[in-house]
């Protein structure tokens, strides 16, 4: 029976959210409204939009209640992408998964706080992941050595709603593992979300920065 | 978590079907905007691609699913159903494969599929309305109406909507209508591809008047048996309208003894087996029923 499957589909759908939101904190910065964060790593490693963070000091709030202050470690305008640290160990870290290998069509998931509404979910399909998406931000020349910029700025592209809030959340494939970071809408419909392996490089370098 | 769920396969299923169409589907770059996409027809280089993206004539680029271009003629277009025909020197190609209108149901899953650069694009959504044959704001004939929810992205135009198997059941036009996705159904596809195959364009009637819908006056419209017909508005010079005498102020009530009530069924009369026949026109002059035969031109 065809109510089986899209009952299964429903629970799976269920679960990978349950899942999900323990990794999905909130964040604010001053006054200016609230954003979305992704957990990267049980010891405090929180990875959001430079857009949310609008000072050195923002506030993070767990899925479980929990607040604490937070340190600014990296932030990268051009990637948009932000890194918090915060005291605080054995934390829900999301699964990182594969967004090279994402292919249009697979279904993913977009989690945050849309207009303050938390935790709150939109479905959609894979529209293409790469670089060539010249109606979105590019690179600026000789900004980051991150990514090459002749090939334009790489970005993951769904047919999903992302709303104010969304921003900084985890975007997750089938397994509930995190292909992107939420970042922006690009028209009605279209969601746009930094890819995992993105962030991946760029945290990479931007401990070799900090350490070297 | 399981790789191995229902989602997980429901995705990937997704996701193999995006790729078993992609083979088949091109990018076509002939406007200054961006690029949009476009069918693979036949193995030996016939493209299907929407009207309104072919802007220029020559200088046709198509991008093919192996990464490699190859430059492409215009065979023939027809505005009115938004179809564009396309020839590469390409062999071997991947032709579609199609899937009829009547095998779809309101609520099946579909994808719009684009290849606006190098890579197949996707969005999902499903079958939303199946009716009978519409017109087109341009005049053109279509035989199913079938509506769907699928999201357009930028350079989808031209592009297929896919069903679950990877099958095209329409080729999608964001200039069809506004605010709602609308595809053309295969058999509409199928039946225009070949008009351009053989003629080079599609042809359609022409009778050179501005009308506009009135309510026909009480004694009239019983006699008559309807309530309403078009009144002339304006007649173009030389046109066939102004050959056969007719005025401003004429209200056209039937064509070839079949009723003229909404400006629907002036088109629908005008058909392309038309041209260059003779046909009553039936109208309403000075308050008195007038038959007048007018010599139906080509609509350039």
């Amino acid at each position: 029976m065809n109510t089986t499957i899209l009952q299964q589909i429903d629970d799976d759908l269920g679960a990978i959210v349950q899942n999900a939101r323990r990794s999905l904190v909130e964040i604010r910065t001053g006054r200016r409204g609230q954003g979305a964060g992704t957990i990267w790593h049980a010891d405090g490693l929180i990875i959001t939009n430079a857009h949310v963070v609008h000072d050195k000091s923002p506030t993070v709030t767990l899925a479980d209640g929990r607040q604490f202050p937070a340190r600014l470690l990296a932030h990268e305008p051009a990637l948009d992408v932000a890194a918090l640290a915060i005291d605080a160990g054995d934390l829900p870290a999301i699964e990182l998964g594969e967004s090279t290998t994402l292919r249009a069509g697979q279904w993913v998931l977009a989690l945050g706080h849309p207009w303050g509404v938390h935790g709150a979910v939109s479905g959609g399909v894979v529209i293409g992941v790469g670089a060539e998406w010249t109606d979105l931000p590019q690179p600026q020349r000789g900004r980051l050595v991150s990514y090459d910029t002749s090939t334009g700025m790489e970005w993951l592209v769904a047919s999903l709603q992302l709303r104010p809030g969304h921003s900084g959340g985890p975007m997750v494939d089938t397994a509930g593992r995190l292909v992107g970071i939420n970042t922006m809408m690009a028209g009605p419909g279209v969601g746009v979300a930094v890819p995992v392996h993105v962030i991946k490089r760029y945290l990479k370098e931007a401990w070799y920065r900090t350490t070297a | 978590m399981s790789d191995t769920n229902t989602l997980t396969a429901l995705s990937d299923g997704l996701a193999a079907a995006v790729e078993t169409a992609g083979q088949s589907i091109v990018r076509v770059d002939a406007r200054d905007r961006m690029p949009a996409t476009g069918i693979v027809w036949s193995a030996d280089g016939l493209i299907v691609t929407a009207h309104h993206v072919v802007q220029h004539d020559d200088a046709i680029t198509v991008g093919l699913p192996d990464g490699s271009s190859v430059a492409a003629n215009l065979v023939g277009r027809d505005p009115s159903t938004d179809i564009a025909l396309l020839r590469t020197e390409a062999a071997s190609l991947t032709p579609a494969t199609w899937v009829e209108a009547a095998d779809l149901k309101v609520g099946n899953l579909v994808l719009a599929l684009g290849r606006p650069g190098r890579t197949v694009q996707a969005t999902l959504g499903v079958v939303s309305a199946l009716g009978d044959a519409w017109r087109t704001g341009a005049g053109g004939n279509v035989d199913r109406y079938l509506q769907t929810d699928v999201v357009m992205y930028a350079g989808f135009s031209g592009g297929p909507l896919v069903d679950v198997a990877g099958r095209v059941a329409g080729l999608n036009s964001s200039a069809l209508a506004r605010g709602v996705s609308v595809a053309l159904p295969a058999s509409t596809v199928r039946s225009v591809v070949e008009t351009l195959l053989a003629h080079g364009r599609v042809r359609r009637g022409y009778l050179g008047v501005s009308t506009q819908r009135v309510r026909l006056p009480a004694n009239l419209s019983e006699q008559l048996g309807q309530e309403t017909g078009l009144l002339i508005g304006a007649v173009v010079p030389d046109s066939p309208a102004e050959q056969a005498g007719l005025f401003m102020g004429d209200t056209i009530v039937a064509v070839a003894g079949e009723p003229v009530r909404h400006h629907d069924d002036l088109l629908a009369k005008l058909s392309g087996d038309r041209v260059g026949q003779p046909v009553p026109l039936r109208i309403v002059r000075g308050g008195q029923v007038v038959d007048v035969p007018v010599t139906v031109g080509e609509r350039e």
